[in-house]
């Protein structure tokens, strides 16, 4: 056994796997912008292996960051320690809106085919089932960063044909006041960036059509088939281009959630089941 | 504003400072330094109808709604982090109808800030194009009835939509600078005429300080003015925006704060598991609110509990806090 090699089903949990899912989404030298939770935990185990000069933004105004301790929030003092800057939230935005960031890690509530995304409301606005948390800086990411992904929990009634609420903007958009659905690039203009790039949910790892902004399955975590993910979608998922299983985690990145990044067990438990 | 007058007060004081009705906003980051000991003295003097301004939310804006001293909540997001998933008390108020929310994005309620912090009328931005956000359905303070010019605190509008006339850059979004009566910080050191450093991450507090009409900043320590000024271009806010200065240490409790103390996650977790219900909430705040001083409320929490908080003078957070299960 190396440490390069790929760890064996019953050897890591569902957390261990996303978690290295969110880490290959992180390519060398870009500036990713972290929010707190798992990504945390994912943008920090590719810095330890296969991006050393990323660029960590912290949105509560910690600028290239490289924390020793993992911090539980954006706002913890165990960001800071390392940076090249701490300042506070118009720089971290500022930042983002002049366009340094290459990707964001963010979450959401529900998702649609077009990767617009709800952390606002379950149900009407107007009469909600259940107000969650609201937008944060999700859409601001979104609409600032080349790439985005998003990290969900994947259950049917999360994976809906048009989100309640779009809370952050996907490929197929609302232009307001009026209300008309267009293209992401055509409100955007000049400003046009880029959007979300995949959707890593429990199930599997999902990415979005360079042409129609429609969502499509990549991969399926290991246990799972591209029938029964598409079962888990309120909309008729395009199972045409699959690639395979989501890669495994390796015995090194374990090594490194568990004995160097988490080891109290904040983000990511030890326990594995299946 | 008065650099000659004594700016010290005391948390009773400062808290008699907003009035009901008040537009308010506060210092910090989520679970990180905010002014909860002014905080829990607004709930005792059951202040009521404020209309909260906040870059984002946290368990200050649960304290206070939860006790029915909001009217209005104006922000991005409200939650404790990993300490609770959301804003039990606003979402319960938000059913029932008792509490107005009004949404904007992260990054423009700071754009925003700013723009008040330097006498502008409006922010300017591309962000969360294309999202609910700017859905005039969702208007909320409009379908109030509060729009009509007669409160003028609050703007006409709360977005306008122009293309870049300049550079031919696309639709921008045009969102009203708030209108702060007064705003409260949470810092570590302030000097006897008001000066202001911030260890660690800023947040919003530069901005806040200078857009409000009245600043209160509650300091874990007032230390002697020339300590400061030895060092200027260490500090975050000028003297002349700082109206009124209170000491009071471990101020933040149950939020952290950098080079002082941790977050008090179990205080946070038990607060979110046993507020779902107005009941619950009402007998927390007999239990930690009513009844109860800053000192009472410290010796309640014991030594035990503040010293596991407490942080490392060298790596500004507490080394021997668990944090994980």
């Amino acid at each position: 056994m190396t440490m390069k090699e790929y760890a064996k089903t019953g050897e890591f949990n569902l957390a261990d796997l996303l978690c290295c899912a969110a880490s290959r989404e992180v390519q060398d030298n870009e500036v990713v912008f972290a929010g707190t939770g798992l990504p945390m935990v994912a943008i920090m185990l590719a810095q330890k292996t296969h991006a050393p000069n990323l660029k960590l933004i912290f949105e509560a105004g910690t600028l290239d960051g490289r924390p020793a301790e993992l911090p539980t929030s954006v706002g913890d003092p165990r960001c800071e320690m390392g940076a090249s800057r701490s300042s506070g939230l118009y720089d971290a935005f500022a930042i983002a809106q002049r366009g340094y960031v290459d990707l964001g890690f963010l979450g959401g509530a529900e998702v649609d085919q077009y990767g617009n995304v709800n952390t606002t409301v379950i149900g009407d606005y107007l009469n909600p089932e259940l107000r969650l948390t609201g937008s944060g800086g999700n859409p601001d990411i979104n609409s600032f960063a080349q790439r985005t992904v998003f990290i969900m929990v994947h259950e049917k009634r999360r994976f809906v044909e048009n989100v309640s609420y779009i809370t952050s903007p996907g490929w197929r958009v609302k232009k307001w006041p009026e209300g008309s659905w267009v293209p992401r690039q055509a409100l955007y203009g000049a400003a046009y960036r880029g959007g979300p790039s995949a959707v890593i949910s429990t199930a599997g790892v999902f990415r979005f059509d360079d042409e129609t902004g429609v969502i499509y399955l990549d991969t399926c975590h290991p246990g799972q088939t591209p029938e029964g993910i598409a079962e888990l979608c309120q909309f008729d998922l395009d199972l045409s281009r699959v690639s395979g299983e989501t890669p495994k985690p390796t015995y090194e990145e374990l090594h490194l959630i568990h004995e160097v990044l988490d080891p109290e067990q904040i983000f990511i438990p030890k326990t594995v089941k299946g | 504003m008065m650099s000659k007058k004594n700016k010290r007060i005391s948390l009773p004081e400062a808290a008699a400072l907003i009035g009901d009705g008040s537009t308010l906003t506060f210092s910090g980051f989520t679970i990180w330094r905010r002014p909860m000991a002014l905080v829990f003295e607004l709930i005792r003097q059951k202040r009521r109808d404020l209309h909260l301004i906040e870059v984002n939310g946290g368990p200050q804006t649960e304290f206070l709604v939860g006790a029915g001293c909001v009217a209005v909540w104006e922000s991005c997001w409200v939650g404790h982090e990993l300490y609770g998933k959301y804003g039990a008390n606003v979402s319960r108020k938000v059913g029932t109808g008792e509490l107005l929310v009004e949404d904007y994005s992260h990054a423009e309620m700071t754009f925003r800030m700013a723009a008040a912090a330097a006498g502008m009328p409006f922010s300017v931005s591309q962000s969360s194009l294309g999202t609910d956000l700017h859905n005039p359905a969702y208007d909320m303070l409009g379908a109030a009835g509060k729009r009509d010019g007669r409160d003028g605190r609050i703007a006409c509008h709360k977005y306008q939509f122009m293309d870049d006339p300049f550079y031919g850059g696309g639709q921008y979004v045009l969102a009203p600078a708030p209108k702060i009566d007064v705003a409260v910080l949470s810092v570590q050191q302030v000097g006897e005429e008001g000066t202001v450093r911030v260890a660690g991450q800023y947040y919003t507090d530069p901005e806040v300080a200078r857009a409000a009409k009245i600043t209160i900043v509650i300091a874990e320590e007032i230390v002697p003015e020339e300590y400061l000024r030895r060092n200027s271009d260490a500090n975050t806010i000028p003297s002349l925006e700082v109206d009124y200065i209170v000491e009071c240490p471990w101020n933040a409790h149950p939020t952290g704060m950098f080079g002082r103390y941790d977050v008090d996650g179990d205080f946070l977790r038990d607060f979110y598991q046993r507020t779902r219900t107005q009941e619950g909430f009402d007998a927390w705040a007999q239990e930690w609110v009513f009844g109860q001083n800053h000192l009472s409320y410290l010796e309640k929490l014991g030594w035990p509990r503040t010293l596991g908080l407490k942080a490392n003078s060298a790596v500004n957070y507490s080394t021997s806090v668990k944090r994980g299960v």
